[in-house]
């Protein structure tokens, strides 16, 4: 596949409604995951199917409109710093999945790995601006006590913090999107993936 | 020339392999009501897709022929042009809102916005239409939280604001209760009459054939038959497409009673003109069904969902293995009756016994055992790759071995006749048919006891003709089946025993005879006659008359 | 229906206020302290969204918002004051804990950020309707595709949540446990969520299509149903608002610069 079918787009409004359907699926995998009392967060889902089904372009709005619209309507407004994350978490998963990373189960946690990795880049300096490293979470705050007391630098404290809060949370997203993504019938990939050219009959 | 002009139009969908439109070729005057009939999976959508021109610019795919709508090829001109010209309503009421309006008066200006009408015009249009089709006083109010049936009238209000020359109505109350369905027929009614050109793709045939100046049979996307509504329903080879003639019809010709034309009537009123006075009844007794043994016992049973407004309140019934219908309009607590059957609702008084024991002491994922539930959405519940991994998901969970479980799950599957798509994703099945999914995946299970909520929505004549087999086959297994139910026909014809419902309350309990006969606390449940009892009413008959059978052996010709 | 949204119409002026002189208000109050760089403009634009909130009556809301931020601040009062690597002077001990100055007042920055941040904020999310929001943007020249995504958000997700219990019944009414250990909650988690998916995927296909019918897709002029009532200072504050941006940026790239 070369590199303009990988970012290759469309904006009809089929792939319009997309956006707020996987921008709802994240707040219910929020919803689900606390009812169930999973110790996780869950809530980019959403962000992850809209990007293997409309590609990184697709996925990186439906990450960064999902935080700006939480943030500015629901009161969260811390989420509105994350939207980078959610943006290029989008954008990269979208990426891998047009290069085939989402066929099978193995190939899904590469991709897991890879938006481990990007959450890591891009929210540690976040945290760092925003928070004085730390993320709110009580487990990789107390890692980031510990580093901190150890005299460790604060980016490396962070990383750590970070690493344990959004990695794991990361590989379960994506294993459930891969899940997620398996049970949907053609007709609705049809819709997203069929070329735009219609044959002609006669 | 007509207005719409369709020329050996072809089409498949991407990704399958049949065609699901084969050579139509048909025109459509202006001014006229054109019915479309047909079984499921006919084509009839996609008919109605081609015409608005989202087959093929929306679903792309192959195509082939030509539609030519107001001069404009339907191929190529976008379809927010030709929505000018053409306007479609479909199903499913949620989703034909836009979503992005909280106020109906929002929601019915809407498309007006896209099409740049001033402002001024937009509210003339908008209060003269919601005035007509009587929902003016919901202006305010957020269009999701009305009921199905004002929320179809919204959906047909906001395509006819942009005033379209021809109107799509696709299937408008399949998925509407019996009150919803009658407020969109008398607003189609009123349509009817102001003589915009409309075409109706229906179910309910008594409807289509009282309407329509012409009517389109469709079968494995052909054109089968096409005329006025008596040439085509008389026809006979209307069954051996799947579609039943009206009851009328199907009555006129049992009897021979022909039109001068020599076709069949096929409305009451046509019927009343040639058979009144010519037929004479005899009487028909009801032959008492013995009560069996006591599955179900509800002891003053008072449930609400907010405190201090109870939906059912001080109710005792009990069920024994008679197969029952239970029937009311929405709201009349059904659901939450099944509900506290299954264990899912807990009673805020009184207690329910199954089989003698309190089923407050079980969980709901114990019950599952004894007691199943389908619900009315099937998109509730599937949620595997493979038809055949859904229904085996209930059995599993209940403990049986994968082998038994597979056994059973294939055994459910060919009772719904879906044992060659055990294969395939549920949900590249049609709504129909997913619906027999969910319930396999139930009886798959082997329960005692099995509670059905509105099995026969989105069922075609076929459909419910299987789910009365269905009925029948569980019952003879010693399985209680209980049912809520819409369609009067079915609970005629199928049920030993019949409830009537309304605002919590329990109005009538017997046979279906003596439920059709106590005809003040039908009009109280808001409830309709079946269509073979109401034509044997018309006629002059003293008894209740269930079905066709019962009808043709109690009547002479005179 | 239940809306996600806090909004709520309490007949105050701040509701009749124009959302982008809200937005224009943030940018400011989050801009400029930090251009200036000292506690004590972090101070005044606190005050500033404290006076605000309490005469658009939304400061009890508001503090519903930013209360569960204390918990977090405290945190970094503490690890700050105790381990931050510039940490130097001695402020106080608690026993043998000893707090220190550098870190403490690091501690007091960033949390003076955040409350600033969540309290200018709450003024747009309290007394704004999202939809008008929404409204404003597209008639501001913004794709009618932005706002549709924004609008449709709030009537999604209600919808959602709405199915959320039925599909529970539904796979509990098939012997699917929800309680449990951690791996049998896990496992109840696909039931649960892939018909919300599949379903609300399956919609977006037959929403399009209702909004195709609509004319939605075309690319022709638009035109609007009602006008937003301007509100009289909503010019003027934008301007004002605006300058006094502008001028903290001035004066620090003055002071970058001597």
């Amino acid at each position: 596949m070369n590199g303009k079918s990988i970012f290759r787009t469309k904006f009809d409004v089929a792939s319009i409604v997309l956006i707020p359907a996987c921008i709802g699926i994240n707040y219910i995998g929020k919803l689900f995951a606390s009812a169930l009392k999973l110790p996780l967060w869950l809530d980019s889902i959403g962000t992850c199917l809209g990007a293997c089904l409309g590609g990184p372009i697709i996925g990186g709005i439906c990450g960064a409109a999902n935080n700006l619209i939480y943030g500015l309507t629901t009161g969260d407004s811390i989420t509105l710093i994350y939207a980078l994350t959610s943006l290029f978490i989008g954008f990269f998963v979208g990426i891998m999945a047009r290069a085939g990373f989402m066929k099978s189960f193995p190939k899904s946690i590469i991709t897991a790995l890879v938006a481990g990795a990007v959450a890591i880049v891009i929210s540690t300096p976040l945290n760092i601006i925003f928070w004085g490293g730390q993320t709110g979470n009580v487990w990789g705050d107390a890692a980031f006590a510990a580093a901190q007391a150890a005299s460790l630098p604060l980016w490396f404290s962070s990383l750590i913090d970070e690493i344990i809060v959004d990695v794991p949370d990361k590989i379960i997203t994506l294993i459930l999107t891969f899940i997620i993504l398996k049970a949907l019938p053609e007709k609705l990939t049809a819709l997203y993936d069929a070329s735009d050219e219609v044959e002609r009959l006669d | 020339m007509a207005y719409i002009e369709i020329k050996n139009l072809k089409y498949r969908y991407p990704k399958t392999k049949d065609l699901a439109l084969n050579g139509i070729s048909l025109s459509i005057e202006k001014g006229s009501f054109t019915g479309i009939i047909g079984k499921n999976g006919s084509g009839k959508s996609t008919l109605a897709s081609a015409i608005i021109g989202l087959v093929p610019q929306f679903y792309k795919g192959a195509y082939g022929g030509s539609v030519i709508v107001g001069g404009q090829d339907a191929a190529t001109t976008p379809v927010s042009e030709l929505s000018k010209s053409v306007g479609l309503v479909f199903q499913n009421p949620f989703n034909q809102l836009s979503g992005a309006k909280d106020r109906v008066y929002d929601e019915v200006c809407f498309g007006m916005q896209n099409f740049s009408i001033p402002p001024e015009e937009m509210r003339k249009r908008a209060d003269s239409t919601l005035e007509r089709l009587g929902i003016y006083e919901y202006r305010d109010r957020n269009p999701f939280d009305l009921s199905g049936g004002q929320m179809q009238r919204v959906a047909i209000a906001s395509i006819l604001v942009l005033q379209p020359d021809v109107l799509i109505l696709d299937e408008p109350t399949s998925q509407l209760d019996p009150a919803g369905s009658e407020e969109v027929f008398s607003v189609v009614e009123d349509l009817r009459k102001s003589g915009i050109t409309i075409i109706m793709i229906e179910q309910k045939i008594d409807k289509i054939a009282s309407y329509s100046d012409s009517i389109i049979l469709l079968d494995k996307g052909e054109v089968v038959a096409s005329g006025t509504p008596s040439e085509v329903l008389s026809s006979t080879m209307l069954e051996s497409h799947g579609v039943k003639a009206p009851a009328v019809t199907r009555i006129a010709k049992a009897l021979s009673f022909r039109k001068p034309d020599s076709s069949y009537p096929v409305t009451v009123s046509e019927a009343k003109e040639l058979m009144d006075g010519r037929l004479s009844f005899k009487e028909v007794q009801s032959t008492p069904s013995p009560k069996g043994n006591e599955v179900f016992r509800l002891e003053n049973i008072s449930f609400g969902y907010t405190p201090g407004h109870d939906v059912i309140s001080d109710l005792n019934l009990s069920f024994d293995n008679r197969p029952t219908a239970i029937i009311g309009q929405n709201g009349a607590g059904k659901t939450t009756l099944a509900k506290l059957m299954k264990g899912l609702l807990k009673p805020g008084k009184g207690r329910i016994l199954f089989k003698g024991k309190d089923t407050a002491e079980a969980t709901v994922a114990s019950l599952a055992f004894s007691i199943g539930y389908v619900f009315q959405n099937p998109d509730d519940q599937i949620f595997k790759p493979k038809v055949i991994d859904e229904v085996m998901f209930g059995p599993l969970n209940i403990g049986m071995n994968q082998k038994t479980a597979r056994e059973k799950a294939m055994a459910a599957l060919e009772m719904v006749r879906l044992g060659d798509k055990a294969e395939r994703n549920p949900y590249d099945l049609d709504l129909h048919e997913r619906k027999m999914v969910a319930l396999s995946s139930v009886i798959a299970m082997a329960p005692d006891a099995i509670i059905l909520d509105e099995p026969t929505i989105a069922q075609d004549d076929e459909g419910k003709a299987m789910i009365r087999e269905i009925i029948g086959k569980l019952s003879e297994q010693g399985m209680l089946v209980v049912s809520i139910l819409h369609d009067m026909d079915l609970v005629a014809d199928s049920f030993e025993r019949v409830i009537v419902m309304a605002g919590g309350k329990v109005l009538e309990d017997g046979n279906a005879r003596e439920v059709f006969a106590a005809s003040e606390s039908l009009e109280k449940a808001g409830l309709e006659l079946p269509h073979i009892t109401a034509l044997g009413k018309a006629l002059g008959a003293e008894s209740i008359l269930l079905d066709e059978n019962e009808f043709l052996e109690s009547v002479v010709r005179v | 229906m239940k809306s996600i949204s806090l909004y709520r119409d309490n007949g105050t002026w701040l509701c009749r206020v124009h959302p982008f002189t809200k937005l224009m208000y943030i940018a400011a109050a989050i801009i400029v302290p930090l251009l200036l760089g000292t506690l004590w403009a972090y101070a005044v634009a606190i005050a500033l969204d404290i006076a605000l909130l309490i005469s658009g009556k939304s400061l009890k809301r508001a503090r519903a918002l930013i209360i569960f931020s204390f918990t977090i601040i405290a945190t970094i009062f503490i690890i700050k004051g105790l381990f931050d690597a510039d940490n130097l002077t001695p402020l106080f001990s608690i026993g043998s804990v000893v707090f220190y100055r550098e870190g403490m007042m690091k501690a007091l920055r960033t949390g003076c950020v955040i409350i600033n941040m969540l309290l200018s904020f709450s003024i747009l999310v309290l007394t704004t309707k999202p939809e008008d929001i929404a409204d404003e943007l597209e008639r501001h020249g913004f794709s009618p595709r932005l706002s549709y995504v924004i609008s449709s958000v709030f009537s999604i997700i209600p919808q959602m949540m709405g199915t959320m219990d039925t599909i529970t019944d539904a796979q509990r009414s098939r012997g699917m446990e929800t309680e449990g250990s951690l791996i049998k909650r896990m496992k109840a988690f696909i039931p649960l969520i892939t018909p919300v998916v599949t379903s609300s995927l399956i919609n977006t296909r037959e929403r399009a299509i209702a909004l195709e019918v609509r004319g939605f897709g075309g690319k022709g002029k638009r035109s609007y149903l009602k006008e937003w009532e301007k509100h009289r200072g909503d010019k003027p504050m934008t301007i004002i608002l605006a300058l006094i941006i502008v001028s903290a940026a001035v004066w620090r790239v003055a002071t970058w610069l001597i």
